[in-house]
């Protein structure tokens, strides 16, 4: 409020916009995170579609559509999967995966890209923090349904070192870091740079237990807050990188697409199944996604242009979750049969199934 | 935090490394395999699963003959030395108990290396049946296994720390079943600035470990991670007797040619003889250019470009490549072979930077010879074009010179102009351009290259002031030429040490010449010239025609018969021409840079005050260059300084001055004089020994 003292002649709009943030915080202070139970809500049989289709025996995720590549991310959303589908021999390999080929990194932290046509197969040895936390949670959640202490424990470690070194801070705020390199300030010039599909927000409290010394609960606060920032504009959609040089304005990364593109996608799924369901910006995607509209698309941000229109029923689904979550209308019966063809829709395809399952039966 | 804690890694590592040494004890010369097995029922302890044999006592005890043999034949094909324990059969007689068929499964998937699957099937059966627990040995054999993945990816992705991590939690790993992880955790403990660790590695490695080759190997990895006399000393744990002796020789001679490596581009160190014959011996038992491109570089660099040349020419033979033809080319040059190595390196000239550099420097070697030489059009021709694209300066200023001297004073003007625009600081293609634009009556041109330089450039001035004319056939150029010092490919301090002695004799030569030629004109016939060459002895003659064969022979830089014939000119002359005989001898002498028979010469007879300045100022010049050149630095500056009070110092000595202050530790007062020859307009070896300053006094100032 000193601020506004001081000058008093700022523009209307730019008092809307810190209305509108403040307003926002207000919001987001209100939120809470519901936990999930994430055991047993995944049929066997969807389960084993996906299970034979994209993971080996060694426990590798395989990305059937980047060159069947592995990747933190993939290994963490296995790992989720196979807890929701209660496989633990299916964990254990994942796990096993992840834990010789990919738990390497000196920080303790997970090198996210593993390449079978590469040498080293570490083919990109940074992390990737949406990769960390899915990986964290999953083993956290998994220690606690099959009571393995080796799994809680590898979690507690893990927790700990996202905690040490992704969490950025620019002035009073704590955000969470894409990479543990190259996206904070002084890394790159409109650094921080974030992306906020990388907040699984379900995980931020379980990973709080883990390790407490960490503000993991002012950090996916700010989340939201940086969430409903960046889909203040017109267009109302978050570009998938964003640089949060200035916090109240939010603009879209240097050299990444103005888009809101495969990343976000994942975010209204992570905003369902952490419960937060009030948001108001979710409304606002439902409208857009429902079928008499755009549909679940690749927009441009700036332009309000879609660039992609997206059809797999993994994409789909992700829209019917919305509806049945926001007005209770059941997912329609052509989305219900699972018939997976590539890695990522079928992933999203799953973690809405499970999420719908453990959540909303009846929509399902 | 992280400090402290990697300390803590170290010193438990180390300490196992201790415990497994002392396991393996007395008996280290024995392959660490063949080591008294554990007793059947005593799960591998975790410092002696050296092969691992869990597998195989399983199937001993389930009587399983066919895969206890299958077994005894894989740890056979991966360990040589192992032998099979003597104890199996004692397994098998045992009372038959009821087998849970998932371990043998659990066995088999662990033998075929599916160690995510073998997870997988213990904890499936575990949720099943939460009471039941995996064999304890098959527990150790997963972890280890594992712990080798993790160490080994860490490692191929440098995160030493892990790589020290997990060794450390894994002591078990570190034996010498696991050569491949004692290697990487030595490195690991070198790129964590540990060195004195990885050589703790090598050393437990030499010790304890059997296999020869692995043996080798280690040596090997040693040197590319440790200094090279902590290689040498790992080569006492050679084993000269047993079943499978060492042979580290091959270790001792990459050791000999490193030395001789660096040898070879030092001229200040000498290698042994043992070194360079075991290089020679390298030479002759491979057909490598590798140690022959070594000794051939050892010797051009210390005095014998002959044999060097040769050494290249092998090279090249064994398709040494660009470095090769770069030392063919240098040692040509070096051999005064110009024309050849122009004409070789100009073939070479695109290959690399290296071999670009050194056909510019011969090139320009080539096209600034004393005496200028007739080149033909062809040599030339096809010099332009590289300088040009090269934008070399000291090329252009060459060209300019070999324009001057043959009488092409608009080409050579441009190409002064060239390396003007290439190198503005350019002292002596200013000093060209100046000549050449006199030589053409082109006013505005001179004028202009006055009044940017005379302030910098004392020569200049004076050309300005009319004090030194340049005269038709006799173009100052070649007399200043030599001063342009040619930059010799390694050392740039070399050229200004080496060639200063010649550009001080040819620049006192200018300053007296002008006197001596009036002298010449004043005393001697015009036949002179043309007769001295026939004429053999000055014996006899009369004192004047004595003094004129004297400067003849001097014109004709023939100035040891100079002074025989100043001598009989000083014998019989009066005292106007004994005078001038004795200055004559005295310039003849200090020609052959003999710098004390100058002073007595010029002793010989009284001289003008202004010829004895000038005299006095060579000799203490020369005597000074004399010193220097034998390392007498304190002298060379005596000297220097005496020479200070009667003339002023020109460029060239206050760079030998500088030069020796330098050798003599002196930074200050180096860097002082090369900063006052710097503003003089010699910036360029002025600036090699301000970076010499520089470089000589950082750790001083740290």
């Amino acid at each position: 409020m000193r601020i506004f003292a001081k000058r008093g002649l700022l523009l209307p709009c730019l008092l809307a916009g810190l209305l509108s943030i403040a307003s926002s915080m207000s919001s987001a202070q209100n939120l809470s995170v519901q936990p999930l139970n994430v055991a047993g809500t995944l049929s066997s049989g969807e389960w084993e579609a996906y299970r034979s289709k994209f993971i080996e025996d060694n426990g590798r995720v395989v990305d059937n559509a980047n060159g069947n590549i592995s990747h933190s991310e993939g290994q963490g959303y296995g790992l989720l999967l196979a807890l929701a589908a209660n496989d633990r021999a299916s964990f254990e390999k994942i796990w096993n995966f992840v834990f010789t080929e990919l738990l390497i990194r000196d920080d303790g932290l997970i090198a996210w890209k593993w390449d079978p046509g590469a040498k080293p197969r570490v083919s990109d040895r940074n992390n990737a923090t949406d990769g960390d936390i899915l990986i964290a949670y999953a083993l956290a959640k998994a220690g606690t349904a099959w009571n393995e202490p080796r799994y809680t424990t590898a979690a507690q470690k893990l927790a700990a070192s996202i905690g040490k070194h992704t969490f950025g801070r620019n002035g009073g705020i704590v955000f969470l870091l894409p990479g543990a390199e190259g996206f904070n300030a002084g890394d790159r010039p409109d650094g921080p740079v974030i992306n906020i599909s990388y907040w699984v927000f379900e995980a931020f409290p379980v990973l709080a237990g883990l390790a407490p010394q960490y503000e993991w609960n002012r950090v996916w606060k700010e989340g939201v807050t940086l969430l409903q920032q960046a889909t203040s504009g017109r267009v109302r959609l978050p570009a998938d990188w964003l640089s949060i040089q200035s916090r109240m304005q939010t603009k879209p990364a240097d050299g990444f697409p103005p888009e809101f593109g495969y990343n976000s996608l994942r975010i209204p799924l992570y905003l369902l199944r952490a419960g937060m369901t009030d948001l108001e910006w979710l409304r606002a995607l439902k409208l857009r996604w429902s079928a008499e509209n755009e549909g679940v698309a690749v927009v441009n941000v700036v332009t309000g242009n879609v660039r992609e229109r997206l059809t797999d029923q993994g994409y789909a689904i992700l829209s019917a979750a919305l509806a049945c979550a926001l007005d209770g209308t059941p997912v329609p019966d052509t989305l219900k049969t699972f018939d997976p063809q590539l890695y990522y829709p079928s992933t999203l395809y799953l973690m809405t199934k499970s999420w719908l399952g453990e959540k909303h039966p009846q929509c399902v | 935090m992280r400090l402290a804690s990697s300390a803590i890694t170290i010193a438990v590592l180390v300490l196992g490394f201790a415990a497994i040494a002392q396991q393996v004890g007395p008996g280290s010369d024995q392959p660490p395999s063949s080591a008294p097995n554990p007793p059947p029922s005593t799960p591998p302890s975790a410092n002696q699963p050296q092969v691992d044999e869990s597998a195989l006592r399983y199937f001993a005890s389930q009587g399983d003959t066919r895969r206890v043999n299958a077994e005894i034949a894989r740890l056979r094909a991966l360990y040589p030395n192992w032998t099979p324990p003597s104890d199996l059969s004692q397994l098998s007689s045992g009372p038959a108990v009821a087998v849970d068929p998932i371990i043998e499964r659990l066995w088999n998937l662990y033998k075929e290396d599916r160690i995510a699957e073998v997870r997988a099937a213990i904890a499936e059966r575990q949720s099943t049946d939460p009471n039941w627990k995996p064999p304890e040995e098959l527990v150790t054999a997963l972890d280890t296994v594992e712990a080798r993945r993790r160490l080994t990816n860490a490692s191929d992705s440098s995160q030493w720390r892990t790589v020290l991590t997990v060794a450390t939690e894994n002591p078990n790993l570190l034996t010498c079943v696991n050569v491949d992880v004692l290697w990487r955790v030595a490195e690991a403990f070198a790129k964590t600035d540990q060195t004195s660790r990885s050589r703790d590695v090598y050393t437990y490695l030499l010790t304890n470990c059997g296999n020869p080759g692995e043996r080798l190997a280690t040596l090997q990895k040693a040197l590319t991670i440790l200094p090279e006399n902590q290689v040498a000393d790992l080569l006492q744990f050679e084993r000269k007797t047993g079943e499978t002796p060492d042979n580290f020789d091959s270790i001792r001679e990459e050791l000999a040619r490193r030395r001789v490596e660096r040898a070879s581009n030092d001229d200040k160190t000498t290698a042994t003889a043992e070194d360079l014959a075991v290089v020679e011996r390298m030479i002759r038992n491979t057909n490598e250019p590798g140690p022959v491109l070594v000794l051939a570089w050892y010797n051009y660099h210390h005095g014998n470009p002959a044999r060097g040349l040769e050494l290249f020419k092998t090279a090249l033979d064994r398709n040494g490549g660009n470095k090769a033809a770069e030392g063919y080319a240098m040692s040509l040059r070096a051999l005064e072979r110009i024309a050849e190595a122009e004409a070789f390196a100009y073939d070479w000239r695109d290959k690399a930077p290296e071999n670009m550099k050194v056909y510019l420097d011969v090139a320009t070697a080539l096209l600034t010879q004393d005496p200028p030489p007739r080149l033909e059009t062809r040599v030339v021709s096809r010099i332009v074009p590289v300088v040009s694209s090269q934008r070399f300066p000291d090329g252009a200023q060459a060209l300019g010179w070999y324009s001057y001297n043959t009488s092409q004073f608009q080409t050579a003007r441009e190409w002064f102009r060239l390396a003007l625009e290439w190198r503005p600081e350019d002292e002596p293609s200013a000093y060209g351009l100046a000549l050449s634009t006199q030589r053409l009556n082109d006013r505005a041109g001179f004028n202009a290259v006055v009044a940017q330089w005379r302030d910098r450039s004392e020569r200049i001035a004076d050309l300005a002031d009319g004090a030194t004319p340049a005269r038709p056939g006799q173009p100052r150029a070649q007399v200043v030429q030599p001063a342009q010092t040619v930059p010799q490919a390694p050392m740039r301090s070399v050229p200004v040490q080496a060639e200063a002695p010649r550009v001080v004799v040819e620049r006192s030569a200018v300053e007296v010449e002008p006197t001596m030629r009036v002298a010449t004109a004043a005393t001697g016939s015009t036949s002179g010239r043309r007769n001295c060459i026939m004429t053999r002895s000055a014996d006899g003659m009369a004192p004047d025609a004595a003094l004129t064969l004297g400067w003849c022979l001097m014109d004709a830089n023939r100035p040891m018969e100079a002074v025989n014939a100043f001598d009989q000119a000083i014998r019989r002359g009066s005292s106007r021409i004994r005078e001038e005989a004795a200055y004559g001898k005295s310039l003849a002498y200090l020609r052959k840079n003999l710098t004390s028979e100058a002073a007595v010469a010029a002793a010989q007879a009284p001289q003008t005050s202004q010829r004895r300045v000038e005299l006095s100022a060579s000799i203490l010049g020369q005597r000074a260059l004399a010193a220097y050149r034998d390392g007498r630095y304190v002298e060379t500056i005596l000297a220097l300084s005496e020479r200070a009070r009667i003339v002023p110092e020109q460029n060239d000595l206050m760079l030998i001055r500088g030069w020796s202050y330098y050798k003599l530790g002196r930074y200050k007062d180096a860097e002082r004089i090369f900063r006052a020859v710097q503003r003089t307009g010699f910036s360029e070896e002025a600036s090699v020994g301000l970076n010499a300053v520089l470089e000589a006094s950082i750790p001083n100032r740290q």
